[in-house]
This record gives C-alpha cells, sequence and structure tokens, in this order.
C-alpha cells in the first residue's frame, strides 16, 4: 500500500508544469516540436489525445532530469521513428537537401542573378532616375 | 430547380468554350459577348446552389451531405462553398466572373490582345467546368430524398471561415487573369510597358484578396482549434501562403516592367506561375495527398485530375514561354546597385522562400516515396524561411529610395549604421530592463526599421507636410503595405516568443494564478444551441483592478457526431487572455475538475492589423491616375 501511494505520489508530482519557468518554458518549446503519434499533424503541445498527454509528461520528466534538448529528440525519434519530430533530422542525402536546399538556392539564385546583370550592362555609364521621377 | 442550375451550369461550359475560340481567333468583341453570357448562366446556375441550401432542400445529394435543417441561416448559405462540389462551383463562378471584368475593363486600345487573353481565361474556365460537370457535378440529385441533412462540419459554422473561401479564390482564381494576359502576351512576344500597367492592376486585384482570405484562415484557426496559435505551417495553410509569396514578387516585378520595360522575361514567368501556384495549393488541399489538420473532404480521383489540369495549363504556358522569352524586349540599362536590381533581391528572397515553403511542404510526400515518414514543421521553417525572409525586410527601408539605373550609395553606410543602431537599442534594452532573446530582439528590431523605412519613404517623398496629401495613391498603397509588413513582424515576434501557455485543472470554486492573472471557476453548465449543446464553463479572471468573465465552450455537434472547441477570448489591449476548455475529470471523492488550456499572446491583433494594412495598401495601389505622368513620358 505505501509502496502504491508512492508511486501515486510521483505520478502526481509528474503532472503539471514544471516548478522552474525556464525549465518549463524548454519543456513547451519541445513539445511544439514532436508530433503527436495518434493525431493528423498536431505537435503534442496542442493534442488532446491521452498519448500526447502521456509523451508530455515524458517531455517534462527529461527536461526536469536535467536531459539535453538533443538528447529527448532522440530519444523519441528512437522510441517512433523520425517521423515524430518537426524538426526533421539532417541526416542521409535526404536530410542535407532538405536543409540546406533553401540556402543553396538562394546562392545559386544570387549566382544567376550576377550573371544576368553582367551579361546585361554594356559598359555604358546609366542615368539614374528617382523612383518618383518615372513615368 | 437544380436541374435548371445544372443546365445553367452546361451553358456557361459551352459559352465558355465559345468565348476561348472566339478569343483565340481575335475576335474581341465576340469573345467579351460570350464572357458575359457565361457569367450570366454561371451566376444562374450558382443561385439555384445558394437557393437548394438556403431552402435545406435535402434532394439535392450536396445539400443533404453538407447542411441541416437545424443550421443557423448564415451557414446555411456559407454552406453552399463549405464543401469539394460547391467551392469547385464558386471557383467557376470567380473565374467566369473575372473573364467578364476583364471583357469589360480592359482598355488597351490593342483588341488581338485583348480577345487573346479573353479567350485563355475561357479556356481556363471551360478546363474547370469541366471538372465541375463530369467530376465533381454538385448538382446531383438524391432520391429518396433523406428528411434532414448531415450537417456542415462544424468547424466551418465560423463568420471567418463562412468568407474565407470566397476571399481565397478571388485572390486564386484572380491569378488565372494575370497568367491570361501573361499567355496573351507572350502570344504576340510583347510583355512591355503598356502590358504590364495592365497586369499590375489585375495582379493587385488578386493579391489583395488573397491577403483578406489566408488572415481570415488563420484568424479562425487562432479562436477555433484552440491551441493559441495563428499559424502551424500547415500543409494547407503552406498552400495558401505560396501562391500569396509568388504574387508578392509579381507585384514588384511588374512594377520594374511597368516603369522601365525591364524583368519582361521574368515577370511573364511569375505571372504564369501565380496561378501554378494557386492550382498547386487547390491540389494539395483537394486530393488529400497531405494529411493536414484541416481536414476537407479528399478524393484520390479528383484530385489527380486536377493534378492533371495542373500539368495541362501550367506546361503549356511554361512552353509557350521558353518559345517566347527570347523574343521579348528589354529596357534601359542599369547597375547592380539599382531599383532594378533591388527588385531582383527582393524577387530572389521570395521565390526562394516560395520554393522553401514548398520543399518543407512536399518533402514529406518524396520521402514517404523513397520508405521513410518524416514529419516537417514549424521548427524547419523557422530556421530556413524566416532567416531568408529577414534579409529582404532588412534591405526593404533602405533600397526603395534607390533609384531606377543606378542608386546613390554615398548614403549608405548611414542607413546601415540606422539598422544598426535599431539593433543595438534593442540588444541593450534586451540585456538590460526587458527580457528579450537576441534573436527575438533583431525581429523587433526589423519591424520598428520597417515601420521607420515606411515613414521615410513617404517624408522623402513629399518633403512638406503640405505635399502630403497630394502623394499619388499608389505611393500611399506602398507605403501602407511595407509599414503593415512591419506591424506583422512586430506582432509574430512579441506573439511568438511572449506567448504563455499554462494547463491548469480546477474545481468549481477553485482559483489560481496564471501570468498575473488571477482565474477561478465559477461553474460549468450545460448549454444548448440551434444544432449543438455544450458544457459552458464560467470564469471570473482579475489582473489588478481590472476583472472579465471569460465563458469558454466544449461544442458537440449530433448532427456530424463532432466536438468542437469555443475558446473565450479576453483583449486587453496589449494582450489576450485566451482560454480554451478541456475535460472534466471526475476523482474517487466525486469532485469534477476541469482542464483549461490558457494562453497569454502578447500584441497578436498587429499581426492582423499588418495584415489588413497590406490586403488595403494592395487595394489602393490600384487606384489614383495611373497615365498622367506616363503621356509626357517618350514611349
Amino acid at each position: 500500500m505505501k509502496v502504491l501511494l508512492a508511486a501515486l505520489s510521483i505520478l502526481l508530482a509528474a503532472s503539471g508544469p514544471l516548478a522552474d519557468p525556464e525549465e518549463e518554458a524548454r519543456a513547451q518549446d519541445l513539445m511544439r516540436e514532436i508530433r503527436c503519434v495518434a493525431c493528423e499533424n498536431e505537435p503534442i503541445s496542442n493534442s488532446g489525445s491521452d498519448i500526447a498527454a502521456d509523451m508530455r509528461e515524458r517531455v517534462r520528466a527529461m527536461v526536469g532530469e536535467g536531459r539535453s534538448n538533443e538528447e529527448i529528440r532522440t530519444w523519441f525519434a528512437e522510441r517512433y521513428g523520425d517521423f515524430v519530430l518537426f524538426r526533421p533530422p539532417a541526416r542521409g542525402p535526404g536530410g542535407w537537401l532538405l536543409w540546406s536546399g533553401p540556402f543553396l538556392l538562394l546562392l545559386a539564385g544570387a549566382g544567376l542573378g550576377y550573371a544576368v546583370i553582367r551579361r546585361r550592362t554594356s559598359g555604358r555609364p546609366v542615368d539614374p532616375v528617382a523612383p518618383e521621377d518615372a513615368g | 430547380m437544380i436541374e435548371a442550375g445544372h443546365f445553367a451550369a452546361f451553358l456557361a461550359f459551352v459559352f465558355s468554350g465559345f468565348q476561348a475560340w472566339q478569343g483565340l481567333a481575335g475576335k474581341r468583341g465576340t469573345s467579351g459577348l460570350f464572357a458575359y453570357i457565361a457569367l450570366g448562366t454561371m451566376t444562374f446556375a450558382f443561385a439555384t446552389l445558394l437557393y437548394a441550401f438556403a431552402r435545406s432542400d435535402f434532394s439535392v445529394e450536396l445539400v443533404a451531405s453538407n447542411s441541416h435543417t437545424l443550421k443557423p441561416f448564415a451557414y446555411k448559405i456559407a454552406g453552399t462553398w463549405g464543401n469539394h462540389e460547391g467551392s469547385m462551383a464558386l471557383w467557376c463562378l470567380v473565374g467566369i466572373g473575372f473573364g467578364a471584368a476583364g471583357a469589360k475593363l480592359l482598355a488597351t486600345g490593342r483588341s488581338v490582345f485583348e480577345a487573346r487573353a479573353l479567350g485563355v481565361q475561357g479556356l481556363l474556365n471551360f478546363g474547370a467546368l469541366a471538372y465541375l460537370l463530369f467530376a465533381s457535378s454538385p448538382f446531383t440529385r438524391l432520391d429518396p430524398a433523406p428528411l434532414q441533412g448531415a450537417g456542415l462540419n462544424p468547424l466551418l459554422q465560423d463568420p471567418a471561415l463562412a468568407i474565407h473561401p470566397p476571399m481565397l479564390y478571388l485572390g486564386y482564381v484572380g491569378y488565372s487573369f494575370v497568367f491570361a494576359l501573361a499567355a496573351a502576351g507572350l502570344v504576340e512576344g510583347r510583355i512591355d510597358r503598356d502590358w504590364a500597367k495592365t497586369a499590375r492592376l489585375w495582379a493587385l486585384a488578386a493579391f489583395a484578396p488573397l491577403t483578406v482570405g489566408i488572415a481570415l484562415g488563420s484568424y479562425w484557426a487562432y479562436y477555433e482549434l484552440g491551441w493559441g496559435g495563428w499559424w502551424f505551417w500547415d500543409p494547407v495553410e503552406n498552400a495558401s501562403l505560396m501562391p500569396w509569396l509568388i504574387g508578392a514578387a509579381l507585384m514588384h516585378s511588374v512594377i520594374v516592367t511597368e516603369k522601365r520595360g525591364n524583368f519582361a522575361v521574368w515577370t511573364a514567368l511569375l505571372a504564369v506561375l501565380a496561378f501554378c501556384f494557386s492550382m498547386l495549393g487547390a491540389f494539395l488541399v483537394r486530393s488529400g495527398v497531405l494529411t493536414s489538420v484541416h481536414a476537407f473532404a479528399v478524393d484520390p480521383l479528383r484530385g489527380s485530375m486536377l493534378l492533371a489540369g495542373l500539368l495541362v495549363f501550367g506546361g503549356a504556358a511554361l512552353l509557350l514561354f521558353a518559345l517566347r522569352a527570347g523574343k521579348l524586349k528589354t529596357g534601359p540599362d542599369w547597375d547592380a546597385a539599382s531599383r532594378e536590381g533591388a527588385m531582383m533581391g527582393n524577387n530572389l528572397v521570395l521565390t526562394v522562400a516560395a520554393a522553401t515553403v514548398l520543399l518543407g511542404t512536399l518533402f514529406p510526400l518524396i520521402a514517404e516515396a523513397a520508405g521513410e515518414t518524416i514529419s516537417v514543421g514549424e521548427p524547419y521553417f523557422n530556421l530556413t524561411f524566416t532567416p531568408i525572409m529577414s534579409l529582404a525586410l532588412i534591405a526593404l527601408p533602405i533600397v526603395q529610395a534607390w533609384s531606377w539605373g543606378r542608386a546613390d550609395l554615398a548614403s549608405l553606410w548611414k542607413w546601415l549604421l540606422g539598422f544598426a543602431g535599431v539593433v543595438a537599442i534593442f540588444w541593450l534594452a534586451g540585456v538590460g530592463p526587458f527580457d528579450i532573446p537576441l534573436l527575438a530582439g533583431v525581429g523587433l528590431a526589423i519591424g520598428v526599421w520597417l515601420l521607420l523605412g515606411a515613414g521615410m519613404e513617404v517624408w522623402r517623398r513629399s518633403k512638406t507636410l503640405a505635399r502630403l496629401p497630394k502623394l499619388p495613391l499608389r505611393v500611399w498603397g506602398m507605403t501602407l503595405a511595407h509599414a503593415g509588413l512591419g506591424l506583422f513582424v512586430l506582432g509574430a515576434v512579441l506573439e511568438t516568443t511572449g506567448r504563455t501557455h499554462t494547463t491548469i485543472a480546477l474545481q468549481e470554486g477553485e482559483s489560481q494564478s496564471i501570468a498575473g492573472w488571477q482565474v477561478r471557476l465559477d461553474d460549468v453548465s450545460s448549454i444548448e444551441g440551434p444544432n449543438w449543446y455544450a458544457e459552458r464553463a464560467t470564469l471570473t479572471a482579475r489582473h489588478g483592478a481590472s476583472e472579465t468573465v471569460l465563458q469558454p465552450q466544449k461544442r458537440f455537434y449530433p448532427a456530424a457526431s463532432m466536438p468542437t472547441t469555443e475558446t473565450a477570448i479576453h483583449k486587453t489591449g496589449i494582450a489576450d487572455l485566451y482560454v480554451a476548455l478541456g475535460d472534466g475529470r471526475r476523482n474517487q471523492k466525486g469532485e469534477t475538475r476541469w482542464t483549461f488550456e490558457v494562453f497569454v499572446n502578447p500584441f497578436i491583433d498587429l499581426i492582423y492589423l499588418g495584415t489588413a494594412l497590406i490586403a488595403l495598401g494592395a487595394g489602393l495601389s490600384m487606384g489614383g491616375k495611373r497615365s498622367k505622368q506616363r503621356e509626357k513620358a517618350p514611349a
């Protein structure tokens, strides 16, 4: 009976926000990054399902133990698969493409723009026209 | 009645075909005439649908599966487009409306060009109507008619969401006319200043309602989903953001073509792409290839037909583009540091941002095809989209004063110093009296920077107070939109970094303090509405001297057998106190504790005020005396 009560009190203690506001904020940020496994495209911070509540408790417990964000993400990914991470890992060619793609595009676009400017200008001096004077 | 509507829609289909045929043959008069007739018949067809919904005529299958006699009248009407078939009928009506508006308003003095534009628009409408009539008909009868309907998805029974689809479609389908203008211009190899003057107005006419539509959808998600946020980077949201970003790029690029005759190739491409992204959006939302929190009726067959439409129309236009791009003329030379160069930077950032949204949205699909399940969500976009867009926002106030052709860079260092100063102020405030994280400080600095920039641009152009009212309407439009962007950035940064979220459980009579508010649960009672029943909590929240009563509900709609959240929001002027009611749990002693999700969302109204200003600015930019200076200038 005593053991049961002790277990119960731990359970109760685990529910609800963490005492330290900074830890709680870190836990909430993580909850917005982890996907509920039973719902359509919802992070566990929003979902009303029981499993999401369990997952939230797990996040809080691990934050309370002082585990790093990366450790917590890895723990969830190992248990439920990469699917649960709204911040997909930059692993493999796909992950690399996903994360670097936007910046590579920006660089490529800037390079293309530069080439267009170089090719287009004849070298003659240009007459500037103020925006308010352009017809 | 509905049969008459069905027949009228069929007539609209035929007349759109005639419009396309006459238009592509270069006959402006007859093509325009058919556009008017098509609008008349399609309006009638749509009216029969509205009528069937208004009367709850359950012998019409669409009404039976999407309406209910007990539904409030406004939502019966809104139910017409709150479903797949009806929304496609609205799409057709708007497309035909734009065709008829084009027939009425186009006055370029070049009748063959106008005829071709009307012809292409007719062709697009013809395709949309073919899809409506043969793949997704809203005019089907049900025999025997059921006594009661299945009800509209309760999430959609909401004022913001009732007008969200028409606004969104005015934007999406508005770009179809820009597409038609681009196709007509490309056919004759003439994307010039005159073309751009016309196309710019239509691009703005699509951009303004698209902005309003997206904002309404976001606002709805904010108060209806009960999650306390306003943008979730959900695929359906992303689907509407992509055409908006391309539309924003087009809106700037077309100015370069209008004022200088430059960027013709690029502007034509964007004009084609804006509508392609609109169709892509419709495809993503309607086909069900992506999982989304915005659950809509989905059907893979229809999805593949929409995709086919996108590929045929988009492919044909891009082919035409490839054939003609080399023939388009360019305007005077320009240096890299010039207004043209600045617009190129703007377009680079906006298109890369759209591509980023596309990549993040489609990546899970691609990964799935490769046998992996991956999620891409908010953290990804925060680390890619946001920094890329920030580049353009930082540059905006600096480069908007730059001249065409060549900018005067003498004062560039002052501008850069100015921006550094604004960042420094927020950084010092962040480490000093206020607790602002560094990145949020940069975000706030960008917001203030944009507002300052808008003010300085107006001042630079007017120089004296007396001349302020005489500024052209489009300068005011631009300034308002850029100031709106600044307000939006401020709101977004303040809300995202300052938001607090607490889950509390209360018994009746209990209270708890959250973020300075003392919240007491007075009681929870059962109430009933016309087509729902609900548990309604009454909470009293106190903060200093101010006191407010909040009544969040958990509703249940029996017809759809679906629960919804009705949040209670108290606006303090600087923040929203936002409460959503969760489940009630009874303990062993028989006491019931109710859970509440309580959010404090600071300055969220700035987000909507900002987007409203962007839309208003786009609308204002359409007005004013357009050709006054143009006549004096050499062609």
